[in-house]
Order: C-alpha cells, then structure tokens, then sequence
C-alpha cells in the first residue's frame, strides 16, 4: 500500500468526483421534473425518492472520501428530503428552490474538493440554517381524513411512517381506497404478485400489502393488498382480475366535505406559517399539493414579501443576493469537476477489434522484415508489398481515428441540462417567467467543448432574461404572452455545431447601441455611421459596454458578453448576433465538432510554417499582387466578382518575407458568415494533425489556437482562423489595430 | 569562473563534506559571464536546444515553442528575464526545464557547468546584496574551500509561473 498507494488514492478519488458529479446532475434533472410537475399542480413521489436516494448515495460517497462538508449537507438534506417523503412537509417552489440551492452548492463543493474554487463555507452555513427551519416546521397533514375510511386498525397499526403519508396524500387527492385480497401459491408468488401490481399500477399506487392469515392451506398465502386508485371499481377489477383475486370498495363512513377539514386542520398553525412564508413561500401547512400551487404562484411572481418580515425572510434574502452578485469570482461556473466520458462498450468494442486489425498489419511487418533479412527480396515486389501493409495501416488508423473521435462526443444536452437549472433560478431572481424551449440536445460535440461551452452559454442565457425579456407588465401592455420564451437550438452544419440562444424580449435597438458606444467613446460619430448592421450589434461584445445608465444588479457585475466572445473564440468559435427591436434577439455560437484531431493545410508565412485548420477555409488560390485594390486604407481582392478583405499575415505577424514575391498565395478563410484572405507566402499541403494548446505563460498571444509537431521535431503553430478574422474584421480595440497596419502598408 | 582545478577541487570538498549535513544539490550554468545556480529538484530536465519555433506577438522573453516528447514547452530566454544582455545561442547553449505547475518551461542558459552540493552554511542570503532583491534570487552560494568561486542561486520557480 505504501508504493503504489499515491496512485491508488488518486485513482478513487478521480471515481469519486466522476461519480459524485453524476449524481449531483442527476439531482438536477430530478428536481427540473419535479418542477415542471409542481407547475402542473403534481407531485411524483417517486422522483422525491430518487432525489432522497441520489442524497442519501452521495452522503456515504463524501463520507467515504472525507469530504466533510458535502457528507455534512448531504446529512441535512436527507432530513429534510425523509420529511418531504413521508409527508411532513409539502413539496412546493420555496422548498424546491432550497433543494436547486443545495444542488449548485455541490458542484461549488466539488470544484472547491479538487482545489479549483474557494470553498463555499459561508452559502453551505447559510442553506443549512434555511434547511433546519425549514425541516423544523412540520405539516398538519390531514390525519383525520384516513380514519374516515373503514380500515381495519390492525392494519394501519402496521403501516410504515410512509405508507401511512402515501395512504392521506391518497385520499386528499380524492382517490377511492381498494381492498385487494388475493391467493397466491408460496411456490409462484413472486411472479404472481409482480403480474398483479403490474396490472394495478396504471391505475392508482399500492400503499401496502400484508398476508390476512386467513390461508386455509399450507401451500398458499392469502395477501391483502391496500391500492388507492381514482378509477371506478369496475374498472379496477377487471384490470386485476385473475384467479383468486377478490377486490373491494373501502367504505368510507361519513363522506363530508373531507377537504375542507384538511384545510383547517392546517390554519391554527397561523404564526409559524407566516413567518415562514416569507422565506419559503409556498409551504402552506396542510394544503393538499394539487392546491397548493394555485396557491402559491402569486407569491412566485411577487417573491419574498417585504411585509410581515422577521428574521427568517432575512436569511434567504442575504443568501439569494450574495449568489447573485459574485458569479465572476467562479462562484457560479455550469462547468464540472469531473472529466470523465461514459462511453458505450459497443464503441470500445469496435475500437478493440480496430486494434487487432494494426496487430495483424505488425504481423505482416514483421514477416516481410524477416524474409527481407533472410534472403533477397526483389525491391519492386517489395516495394509493393509494403505499399499494400502502409495502405492498410493508413486506412485502419482513421477508423481507430474516428473511433476516439467519436468515443469523446457527447450529446449537448449536458450542458443544456445545467442551463435549464439556471433558467428556473435567474428566472424567479428577476421575477420574470421564462419557459426555455431546447432543440437538438442530442446534437453531438466534442466533450472538452461542451465542458467550456457550459459558461458562455449560462451568460448568454443571464443577459437574455435580464436585458431581453420583458418585465411582466410590459409584456402584456405589448400584447405579448406573460411567460417570456428562450429557445435554444443546436444542430450540426458540416463541421461545425451551430447554437443559437434566440429570446422573444425586447431586442436590440441599433441607434441606442452607436449612442451608447460613442458616448464610451468607443466609437467616433463618423466611425459610428459607417458600421454595418452586425458591426453595431458585435458592439455588446465589447468589454464593459452596456447601454443602461443605472446599473441594475446585473451590470457591474463582471458578466459581460466580452467573456462569452472571448471563451467561444477560445474554442475556435464564433458569436453572431441578429436582434429586432420589439421582436427579439438572436445570438449564435459557430463552433467547430472537435478539437482533439483536425486537418489543416499547411502554409509557409516568412519562412516559417504554420498550419490553418481546413474546417475554416473554404479555399486556396494563387493570385497576383497587382489584382490588389486599396478601398479605404484595407486592402480588397476579388475574386469571382466579390470583394474580399485581404490580410497579410507576414506583416500582421511581423516576420519579414525575404523578397517581395510576384505570386503568393491567399488561403480564404469563413468562419460563422465572415469571410477574409490570409496572404501566405506558399502552400505546403495538408496534413492531419493533434493540436496542442498553447501554454499559460503565451495564453495573451492572439490568434494562434496552438501548435503541433511536424514530422520533423519542428513545431508548427496554429492558427486561430475566428480570431485573426474577429481581430481583422470587427470594430472596437482590434480594429483600430488593424487600420494601424493598414496606415503602415 | 572557477578554473577547473579549482573546480575539482570543490568536488573534492563537496564529496569530502559530503552526506553528512543537509546538503542540497546545485547545478552551476554560466550566464552573462556569471555563474549561476539552481537547485537539481527544481529541473525536470536539461535538453540540448531543439529548432525552436519562434511565437509571432509573444514577449519579448519569450523564444519560442518546443515540443518535448509530445509536451508543448514554452522555451523563456532567462537573459531577457532577468535583465541581462542578450545573446544569440550557440552550441553550448543548453534549455533548463522546470515544471511551473500548469505547464514546462524551458529557460535558455549559456552553457552547464558543473553539481555542486552545497551545506546550509555555504549560503549567503540574498539581501547581503542590499535591501530588495527580486524574488528568484534565492542567495549567494560561497562552496567552503573553493578560492573565489561564487554561485548566484536562483529560484526558477517564480520565473516559471510568470515568464
């Protein structure tokens, strides 16, 4: 243990981050279930289960791994989850919003465990004082109701404290109790009684079964089986029926108005609930859960009440505002700590019978090696034949290739997941309603890409429900629909995934942008009246624009879309925006499918290669220097009748062309709907290559995504076609770089 | 710089004093006709200059990048960074590899000279040289028993985590 015992160690505690993260996004999509349900005024207690369970599995993971505070919030919430289960507390926004709480602090948790954040003590402390309160404060769950019911008391006596929750929350949704007797022989009962609950199931749940005792034989067992259902009992039995199975009413004794009592039972506890409301504001003691959000959407819309506030509306304020402010310090990052791939066996399986094909090519190798050692070998004939086996090779190395490839794809709907989270949550923050509507979550992208892909996108999200949708009132006065809507689409173009995060707010008004840029200064009035229409929108783009004059509590927040085009560029990316004033706004991320592996064309530029990637050239052409035309200080070519803007990477790069040549070549590159010649000195040819990212200590250097080793221990850079055409091409600091050169010229 | 009896003779001394202190291993490079150190546990390697592939746009200290076995290396030319004048490479010239965290940097030096194992006692501080030194000075390594020979410790690791 000693020796190999570092590696060992490092190894499980990588399986614990992959598999706690599982676990925390598996939370996550429960809770969006649960949500969404809540909203259509149901509760599925088995997905309360799942949560509990997903829990409980990651208490005894951090417990075993010594994560003290996760196992320490873990334990909190199982209490307050075992509640929720067993019916002590209803389910409802306030409670979900803690449980949404809890499941972002555990991905801060787990970031903070693998030494990439700071740990979030002083958010945990603050949810688990808002846990204990609310797992402090119990429900009034209409215990009356079930003695309304003729059941045998020898029977409820054995109910478990679950049973006994799911049986009143039964008959508070108004659902008719069945008694089911039924005859099972010991030897089949198991397969028996799977048949029957799997008959009953589509029509209510089963609250319990116990053997009645009354079995006259030794070979068989009678059971009784206890089954709410809102089905009639004609209907119920003849779904169950089978031999031996007998199934009755359960009378009720005096059928009142039962929901009413309920809703009493609930009101003495008056103080308690209104304190408690204004921190959660939909846990109403003793409201059944299909009431309860008529309930409570208004307190939705209006948020904490400023009135009737204590000390406990106080605690959740401060949380709430302190998780708002600070997302540019990690606080709020989709990204997870856990850089693990699941992949299918078949994949692996194909990729295993891959290798074996290169074994049989080695095979062959080395045969022909050896008969070349042992006698004479006609060159050509062995010249062919090696030709034959490096053919062979080439072809079974791109499968292999294409296998890795694909082995690190993952579907978008990762990333989008976590969006939905945040959706629900900035959504309740700025009091707006928003539906988020995702297309293409299967659309497949480079692992490592969907990873920093999360961020950006949760930004652009963000500033589209702050500064794009609507507040309420105004929606309405424009005639459009309360509930504001993002939809976010994702679908695959060529080599390329195309995401677009596209709202129904108010949109973008150009003039207010030029105002707003020229009043920074980042823009002259003259410089202003020549931009196009998607030159002003890439405006937003710059650092620390923004066209409110108060700052709401969004701005000055460090979340501006300067990040997202930074981070998107990083990927080798492009953003785009379209927006129409009153209509909506469109942002669109171009991205390229992978990063590990890309063919590039090779070029010389001053004497040095360089290596484009193919993904973003459309094409390469000779052209001579007199085709040049000068169209305000830039230099223009046209090709096919187009003008296209040239850049001369020689001189952009700085590196000095020994002798001015007659002919070079221009490589035009697209990326997103831009389009620019790179001049280059001459073309070398294609070439696969793995690309490596530059280090930290060069990550300021623009325009270069990384470089690669060429065959001959020499290392090419490559270039970042997105941002030398984003630096050439787009207004703001760079462009005034580039009109520089262009004076110089 | 020592002669080479005086360096021998070091050597002998060094082994003599040998593993009895804590002594720490240096290695000496020559560096603007001074002699510097650093210690063996800060270098991952030492490497013959490969071609290097300069980076357009990049500091001014920076040479270029190499690949080390696959590894992408940022190669810092350790004249520019610590302010002295700079020098074309030639076939002494050697790369110093450090690991600085998130990445291997190689620091480009005249030549490799020599090991020397120094005991606690033959460190000088570095403030004998006067009140602020810049944080990769570590001290001044005087070898006992060496005449004149004088080491100018360095500490790479500060310079590898912002070259």
């Amino acid at each position: 243990m000693s020796d190999g015992g570092g590696r060992g160690d490092g190894g499980a505690r990588d399986d614990f981050f992959s598999e706690a993260q599982e676990l925390v996004d598996g939370l996550g999509r429960d809770l969006l279930m649960l949500d969404d349900l809540l909203k259509k005024g149901r509760v599925d207690p088995e997905i309360i289960n799942d949560v509990f369970r997903g829990v409980h599995t990651l208490k005894g993971l951090s417990g075993l791994f010594g994560a003290t505070r996760m196992a320490g919030l873990s334990h909190q919430l199982e209490d307050l989850l075992d509640e929720l289960r067993l019916g002590r507390i209803d389910i409802g926004v306030g409670v979900l919003d803690l449980l949404f709480r809890a499941v972002s602090l555990y991905a801060r948790i787990l970031a903070a465990e693998k030494g990439e954040a700071e740990d979030p003590v002083h958010d945990v402390e603050q949810l688990l004082l808002a846990l204990g309160q609310v797992s402090g404060r119990r429900t009034g769950e209409g215990v009356g109701a079930v003695a309304q019911y003729e059941l045998d008391p020898g029977l409820l006596g054995v109910l478990t404290e679950y049973e006994e929750h799911r049986l009143r929350a039964n008959i508070q949704q108004g659902f008719g109790l069945y008694r089911i007797r039924a005859l099972f022989s010991l030897a089949t009962i198991d397969t028996a009684l799977d048949a029957v609950k799997a008959n009953a199931r589509p029509h209510g749940e089963i609250i319990t079964y116990l053997p009645t005792g009354s079995s006259s034989d030794a070979d068989t067992i009678e059971l009784e089986i206890l089954m709410a259902s809102k089905a009639p009992l004609g209907v119920l039995s003849a779904a169950i029926r089978s031999s031996g199975v007998t199934v009755e009413e359960v009378q009720r004794r005096e059928p009142t108005t039962a929901a009413l009592s309920i809703h009493m039972t609930g009101a003495p506890q008056g103080p308690a609930a209104a304190s408690a409301a204004g921190a959660v504001p939909s846990v109403h003691p003793g409201l059944a859960p299909t009431g309860q959000e008529r309930e409570s959407r208004p307190s939705v819309l209006e948020g904490p009440r400023p009135t009737g506030t204590s000390n406990v509306p106080a605690v959740t304020a401060g949380g709430k505002a302190s998780s708002a402010r600070a997302p540019g310090q990690g606080e709020m990052s989709l990204r997870s700590v856990s850089q693990t791939v699941r992949v299918d066996i078949r994949k692996l399986d194909r990729l295993m019978n891959i290798v074996g094909e290169l074994a049989i090519v080695k095979t062959a190798i080395a045969r022909l090696t050896e008969r070349a050692r042992g006698r004479y070998v006609e060159p050509r004939e062995f010249a062919t034949e090696l030709a034959r086996l490096n053919r062979s090779f080439e072809r079974h190395l791109a499968q292999m290739q294409n296998g890795i490839l694909e082995v690190r794809m993952v579907p978008l709907g990762q990333a989008f997941d976590k969006l939905a989270r945040i959706v629900r949550q900035i959504s309740r923050e700025h009091l707006k309603e928003v539906n988020l509507v995702i297309t293409g979550a299967e659309t497949e992208i480079d692992k490592l890409i969907v990873e920093e892909l999360s961020d950006p996108l949760m930004h652009m999200i963000r500033n589209a429900i702050d500064h794009g949708i609507e507040a309420r009132d105004d929606r309405l006065s424009v005639g459009k629909p309360v509930v504001g809507t993002i939809a976010l689409n994702a679908f695959q173009k060529g080599n390329h995934v195309v995401i677009e995060v596209e709202d129904d707010g108010s949109g973008m008004d150009p003039k207010a942008l030029t105002a707003a840029a020229i009043r920074r200064g980042v823009v002259t009035a003259d410089e202003a009246k020549e931009m196009s229409q998607r030159e002003v929108f890439a405006l937003v783009f710059m650092p620390g624009f923004t066209t409110k004059e108060v700052a709401t509590d969004l701005s000055g927040r460090g979340v501006g879309l300067d990040i997202v085009r930074t981070n998107i560029s990083k990927l080798g990316g492009v953003v785009d925006i379209t927006s129409d004033v009153g209509i909506g706004t469109k942002m669109t991320i171009t991205l390229p499918i992978t990063l590990a592996i890309i063919n590039v064309l090779l070029v010389e530029i001053g004497g040095r290669p360089f290596a484009i990637p193919l993904a973003s050239i459309e094409e390469a052409i000779a052209f001579d220097e007199a085709a040049l035309r000068t169209v305000e200080l830039r230099e223009v070519l046209s090709v096919r009748g187009v003008s296209l803007p040239v850049c001369r990477l020689d001189r952009l790069f700085g590196l000095t062309t020994s002798s001015r040549r007659a002919r070079s070549f221009v490589v035009i590159a697209q990326v997103g709907d831009r389009r620019m010649g790179l001049i280059v000195d001459e073309l070398i040819g294609q070439q696969d290559i793995v690309i490596k990212p530059l280090g930290r200590s060069l990550a300021r250097v623009r325009g270069f995504a990384g470089a690669t080793e060429l065959g001959d221990q020499r290392v090419a850079l490559v270039l970042d076609a997105a941002a030398l055409l984003e630096e050439v091409l787009v207004p703001g600091e760079t462009r005034f770089f580039g009109a520089a050169e262009a004076v110089r010229s | 710089m020592p002669t080479l009896s005086k360096v021998r003779a070091g050597k002998r001394a060094a082994m003599r004093a040998g593993e009895a202190g804590t002594r720490t291993e240096y290695i000496a490079f020559g560096l603007a006709g001074e002699t510097y150190a650093v210690p063996i546990a800060q270098l991952a390697e030492i490497l013959r200059p490969p071609p290097i592939t300069g980076v357009p746009r990049a500091p001014r200290t920076v040479v270029g990048v190499v690949s080390v076995r696959g590894r992408l290396v940022t190669v810092i030319d350790l004249r520019t960074r610590i302010r002295l004048p700079p020098a074309p490479m030639d076939h002494r010239s050697r790369i110093l590899l450090v690991d600085g965290g998130t990445e291997h940097i190689g620091f480009v030096v005249d030549e490799v000279q020599q090991v020397w194992r120094l005991s606690p006692e033959e460190i000088e501080p570095s403030n004998v040289l006067g009140g602020d030194q810049a944080a990769h000075i570590a001290g001044i390594g005087r070898p006992a028993g060496v005449e004149g020979a004088m080491l100018i410790l360095l500490d790479l690791r500060p310079l590898a985590e912002s070259p």
